[in-house]
């Protein structure tokens, strides 16, 4: 038997209405004392933060419980979607089946929808552990934005434009510590579909980490997705993924750059020579299922 | 005189042509026909005649007019009211068996000289169909003055009339009429013996086309596309060599003409194909059909009557298709006799008692449309009134 | 240890007994003491077929191993059995695709660049992406697909060459990049006894001119039967031509066969005899009867042409041709053989949903045909199990409809062909040359997936040895037009038809039900 009356004692109906009490006073306090839209008082005239924003590179993407929330819309909701919408038809996936170590994947961009499918061509032993570059002044200018595409599709913000220095440095740091990294070396959208000249940065980040470069092409997202609309509409897509390049002993950041824009520009002419694609043995050697792989470990990332 | 007449009704048009040709409405006494006491047809002038019919048959045309699914081009060249029926035998006074040339050219209105088509024999196309004692009308059964054979009597100029040989029954008799529209087709189809030959229909038009094809310009194969089995029976009697279903026509036209068959969106292609199809329907589906079955740079030849049809000209104009039309009779330049006389001699050989039937009296026409606009399911061919009774009382 | 094949006399208490007929089933009870011939039980399939192929290909039969015959430089031909075999299509991974993977291993351990893949369709229809995937597997086709892995194409004149005439004067064609190759691996699938051997690169790399000198309606009433290679004129011919080819090209060739383990879980009533049904056998078959009685045949075929069989793989032999077919016959007979005693004067047989011409396609009356009275009522050694003047009755809905896409000259076949006549002679003599040579058919055959115009002739040259065998035959449940058209009696029910039968055989007749698929092989003395 409970001790007291219903009207009394801890939770009795007088002390519920005086908490209850409690909690109107303070609403009303807040809304008195802060003001939106008024002059700051003269004597704090200065705003500040007192502790400064760091420039946030979203560890939390990558790590759990956020991957197998990944995991699980990539293959219940991308995935279908990509289908149904582009019936993608995926060339050389064998290149892309399992990698022994974190490469650098590199795509010519048109539309919106590149990410996306270029993920569900990988297969999911290699999308598990790519990030993909997002631009910082598009997708990070607004920050709820930026949440929902990291938790989507694994992205972190990838400057454009100033701070070189720290995104070379921040994408050799993901590079070591076992993901790969997806990037659209062309900067921007492409505005009609073809492809547009790179930027060198790639080159510099795979001759610095000495890292094979997987060159892809899509063709056809810009009809599903174009600069300017919101709204995907199905087109059949194709996507080509050639063998990967290493850079020459002695190559120089630039000339590699270069070498890796003809290989997705040949991809996108369809050219199928044993130099891009790979002989068929070769082929034949990176889809075995069979051979045991060691599997790359993913380092916990360097402090900084 | 007992007579079935046609009178001109804007609003009995438009009931009839949105019943979509049912009988029960096409005869109803809201329609454009009524059986009734009319007045007899003066004879317009010497050489006229009067005509008792003994046997009259229901044409395509003939229903297509009572179910408004005529064309208006030929409106302005009917006179109203008129007695159907240009497909008749008859009887003259004097008891000669005739039958009645319908078309109502520059010899039958009296005109001198006769103007360049009726001067060449082709009567079908004669510039002077408005002119003389009578009304405006093409033919016999279209015109206000000269009655029509769905009556107890009209009036046909001497220049109408061949006499019936006494071998030929009156049913067959009057046949001569839609026989020598498919000669005279036939004629202008103009197949060699080189040629595959697809007549597109097998109603009476298409089965005495069949006949006709096969008598006077015999082809290396003469295909038929019948719809009903006892269609298809006799169009092999009367000479086809392949009788193929409405379905199948693309398919068994590609193999007999060794052509190639592309899928297509509604109708298949064909590459390759008849060299000649006479088309004997007159409907759109049907038409549509005899200009993708015929070969590029062949002929269609059009023998039914066609109303308003919405036909693709896309293969006319891929193809280059030479389209032509058949509508009568005259004397032939190919042979230089008079088609009536051609499809006199012709019918003696081909029996054609077979597709007459069966016969209703005048007063019964309401039984007689409703069982020609059935003619296929019914398993006839060409509905008659018999009005052998009409006369000799 | 797999119980062997049975005959059994019906009595009193023999349920009643299931016959095939089209996408669906009928149950009959046949009369008292007919008998009713059920197939052997699936034999136990070896326990790790990847590892059984890796033995065959290192220690061939009086060839070298594989392994030696490659080198870098050469150019070696990988070609394969079509979707013809076996039926139903096997489940993934078909014994091909991995017999396929461990040559294409080696040739890539060898370093041989030049290797091309050619599926042997001969005159049959050209697969699709996806069937050809199915059968050599995934990794095999992301490799090849397409340059270097497509169908035979015989038609082609610029992909064929004439290695010459037999002494019997038969010509034999062969694809050119076979004929040019330094070594040819030829995978096949063995279902029945009348597949492999030298049939198999002879006709399935052959083209109409070749195969011609022996599916001729003379061969087949030669050979009694097909199913059994020695009294065979087709395959002597076969071997002839196949002499010639082994003589022009190195040839390596390997047999697989497979048990008849022919149903999946879901149709397991099917692979069992009706004394054995549970009764949860029973239920799923009451079930399905009632579905397929039902159901329309669009959604009917959809769901059997789904089905894929579960076969093992029953053995696994490389080397030169004539040894390793002889093993391989060996397999099949072992699980294949059924002893009958005597002929019967009454045969009856239901006929499946498939046929080895209709793989994801329509069964046409044609075929229905080529599959009861060729294929089915074949199997046998010795001589057929009805007497010479007997009566074969099948059932079969025999409807008009045919696969516009599949079988274009299967259409004018029968609208034209057996429209004037079903005589094998007189149909050969007077229309099969215009089939073959029909402009369209070629194109369908090149650039579609249409079996050649003359395929339809061969499946009814198959049937000639029965029309001229038997006395009758009757259609239980066909279409009466179509059943008419073929030269076939038609009936209602089966009782009917066997009353029919015995205004032909006489009074109180012997009655014999093949009880197949799965298939088997009568031995009859």
């Amino acid at each position: 038997m409970p001790a007291g009356t219903w009207y009394s004692g801890e939770w009795g109906i007088s002390s519920l209405a005086s908490r209850l009490l409690g909690v109107v006073a303070d609403a009303r306090l807040m809304r008195r004392g802060f003001h939106s839209g008024t002059p700051r008082p003269a004597t704090w005239a200065e705003r500040s933060t007192a502790v400064p924003d760091r420039p946030s590179d979203l560890a939390w993407a990558r790590m759990e419980p956020v991957r197998s929330i990944r995991y699980g819309i990539q293959k219940g909701l991308s995935a279908p979607f990509a289908e149904v919408m582009t019936h993608p038809q995926i060339e050389g996936s064998e290149w892309v089946q399992q990698l022994d170590r974190p490469a650098i994947l590199v795509a010519n961009h048109s539309s919106h929808a590149d990410t996306p499918l270029l993920l569900h061509a990988l297969g999911d032993r290699v999308r598990e552990r790519t990030v993909v570059a997002a631009a910082a002044d598009y997708f990070y200018r607004r920050p709820w934005l930026g949440r929902v595409v990291s938790l989507w599709l694994n992205t972190f913000p990838f400057a454009r434009s100033g701070g070189a220095q720290e995104v070379m440095h921040r994408s050799s740091v993901l590079l070591k510590s076992g993901w790969n990294l997806l990037v659209f070396p062309e900067g921007t959208r492409s505005p009609d579909g073809r492809l547009q000249p790179f930027k060198p940065g790639v080159g510099h980040l795979a001759v610095e980490n000495r890292t094979p470069v997987i060159p892809m092409h899509v063709r056809g997202s810009q009809r599903v997705l174009p600069k300017g609309r919101n709204v995907p509409l199905p087109a059949p897509v194709r996507i080509r993924v050639g063998k990967p390049l290493s850079p020459g002993a002695g190559e120089t950041s630039r000339d590699f750059a270069d070498r890796v824009e003809q290989a997705v520009q040949a991809l996108a002419k369809g050219s199928t020579s044993p130099e891009l694609t790979g002989s068929w043995i070769e082929r034949w050697k990176a889809s075995d299922k069979r051979a045991p792989r060691p599997r790359a470990r993913l380092a916990p990332e360097a402090p900084e | 005189m007992l007579a079935l007449e046609f009178s001109r009704s804007i609003p009995s048009y438009l009931l009839m042509r949105a019943a979509g040709g049912r009988a029960e409405v096409a005869t109803s006494d809201l329609s454009l026909l009524h059986l009734g006491d009319v007045d007899v047809p003066e004879l317009p002038g010497p050489g006229w005649r009067q005509v008792r019919p003994l046997v009259s048959g229901v044409c395509g045309s003939d229903l297509a007019a009572l179910t408004g699914h005529a064309s208006f081009y030929l409106e302005p060249l009917t006179s109203y009211p008129f007695i159907p029926g240009h497909e008749l035998s008859g009887r003259l006074e004097d008891g000669t068996r005739v039958v009645v040339q319908p078309v109502l050219g520059c010899a039958v209105r009296g005109i001198e000289p006769p103007c360049r088509f009726c001067a060449e024999g082709r009567i079908g196309l004669c510039l002077n169909v408005t002119e003389g004692p009578i009304d405006v009308g093409l033919q016999t059964g279209y015109c206000a003055g000269t009655g029509g054979g769905w009556g107890e009597l009209l009036v046909a100029h001497e220049s109408q009339l061949y006499e019936v040989p006494e071998a030929l029954s009156d049913e067959a008799a009057m046949l001569t009429e839609p026989l020598a529209c498919s000669i005279h087709a036939a004629l202008r189809g103009a197949a060699t013996k080189d040629d595959v030959v697809l007549v597109a229909g097998a109603g009476a038009i298409g089965l005495l086309t069949v006949a006709a094809v096969k008598l006077y310009t015999p082809p290396r194969q003469l295909i038929c596309i019948a719809k009903y089995p006892h269609q298809a029976e006799l169009a092999r009697s009367l000479g086809a060599d392949l009788v193929v279903a409405p379905a199948q026509a693309y398919q068994r036209v590609r193999f007999a003409t060794g052509a190639r068959r592309l899928e297509g969106i509604e109708r298949d292609v064909l590459l390759g194909g008849a060299d000649i199809t006479f088309e004997a329907t007159g409907n759109a589906g049907s038409l549509s059909d005899a200009v993708r079955l015929t070969r590029g740079g062949g002929r269609v030849v059009a023998v039914g009557m066609p109303g308003e049809a919405k036909v693709d000209w896309a293969p006319i104009w891929q193809r280059e298709l030479e389209v032509t039309g058949a509508y009568a009779y005259g004397v032939e330049k190919s042979t230089g006799k008079r088609t009536f006389e051609m499809a006199l001699e012709a019918s003696a050989s081909l029996n054609l008692d077979r597709l007459v039937g069966p016969l209703f009296p005048l007063t019964e026409y309401k039984e007689a449309i409703a069982y020609a606009l059935a003619a296929g399911r019914m398993s006839a061919v060409r509905v008659a009134f018999d009005l052998r009774g009409l006369s000799d009382g | 240890m797999a119980r062997p094949g049975a005959v059994i006399e019906v009595d009193r208490n023999t349920p009643p007994t299931l016959f095939h007929y089209g996408e669906g089933f009928r149950l009959e009870r046949l009369p008292l003491g007919s008998r009713i011939v059920y197939p052997p039980d699936p034999i136990d399939p070896i326990g790790h077929p990847e590892r059984a192929i890796r033995r065959a290909l290192s220690n061939p039969l009086e060839d070298d191993p594989l392994k030696e015959l490659l080198r870098p430089g050469m150019k070696l031909t990988i070609a394969f059995d079509d979707l013809s075999l076996p039926l139903p299509p096997m489940a993934a991974p078909d014994v091909r695709g991995l017999v396929i993977e461990e040559v294409v291993d080696a040739a890539a351990r060898a370093g041989v660049e030049d290797v091309e893949l050619i599926a042997a369709i001969s005159l049959h229809r050209k697969m699709t992406a996806d069937e050809i995937r199915h059968i050599v597997g995934d990794r095999v086709f992301t490799t090849f697909w397409p340059d270097r892995l497509y169908n035979h194409d015989a038609e082609d004149p610029s992909q064929n060459v004439l290695i010459g005439r037999t002494n019997q004067g038969e010509e034999v064609w062969l694809n050119r990049r076979a004929s040019e190759s330094d070594l040819v691996v030829y995978v096949n699938l063995t279902l029945v006894p009348m597949d492999g051997g030298h049939k198999s690169l002879a006709t399935g790399l052959g083209c109409y001119r070749s195969v011609k000198a022996h599916h001729t309606v003379d061969t087949l009433l030669q050979s009694r039967s097909y199913m059994h290679p020695p009294d065979s004129a087709l395959h002597a011919s076969c071997v002839r031509q196949g002499e010639l080819i082994e003589d022009a090209v190195r040839v390596f060739h390997i047999e697989t066969s497979v048990n008849n383990h022919s149903f999946p879980a879901v149709a397991n009533f099917l692979q069992k005899r009706e004394t054995d049904w549970t009764t949860g056998d029973q239920a799923a078959f009451f079930a399905l009867k009632q579905v397929t009685d039902l159901a329309p045949p669009d959604v009917k075929r959809a769901a059997f042409h789904s089905m894929l069989a579960p076969y093992g793989m029953t053995g696994v032999n490389a080397g030169q041709v004539d040894k390793v077919h002889d093993k391989t016959l060996e397999n099949v007979r072992r699980q294949m053989m059924v002893p009958v005693e005597g002929q019967t004067d009454i045969v009856t047989l239901g006929v499946p949903y498939l046929g080895p011409y209709n793989v994801n396609s329509i069964m046409n009356p044609v075929l229905v045909v080529c599959t009861g009275l060729g294929y089915l009522f074949n199997l046998y050694k010795n001589k057929p199990v009805v007497r010479e003047g007997g009566v074969v009755i099948i059932e079969h809905p025999c409807r008009y409809e045919f696969n516009a896409v599949h079988h274009p000259s299967y259409v004018d076949f029968y609208d034209e062909v057996l429209a004037d006549t079903t005589d094998p002679h007189e149909i050969e003599s007077r229309y099969e040359k215009r089939f073959a040579e029909d402009a369209w058919y070629r194109q369908m055959y090149q650039q579609s997936h249409a079996y050649h115009g003359v395929h339809p002739f061969y499946a009814w040259y198959w049937a000639a040895f029965t029309l001229q065998h038997c006395g009758d035959v009757i259609v239980v449940g066909g279409d009466r037009a179509t059943v008419h058209r073929l030269g076939f009696k038609s009936a209602t029910t089966l009782e009917d038809a066997l009353e029919m039968a015995e205004q032909t055989v006489g009074r109180w007749p012997s009655i014999t039900h093949l009880r197949t698929p799965p298939l088997m092989l009568c031995e009859v003395d």
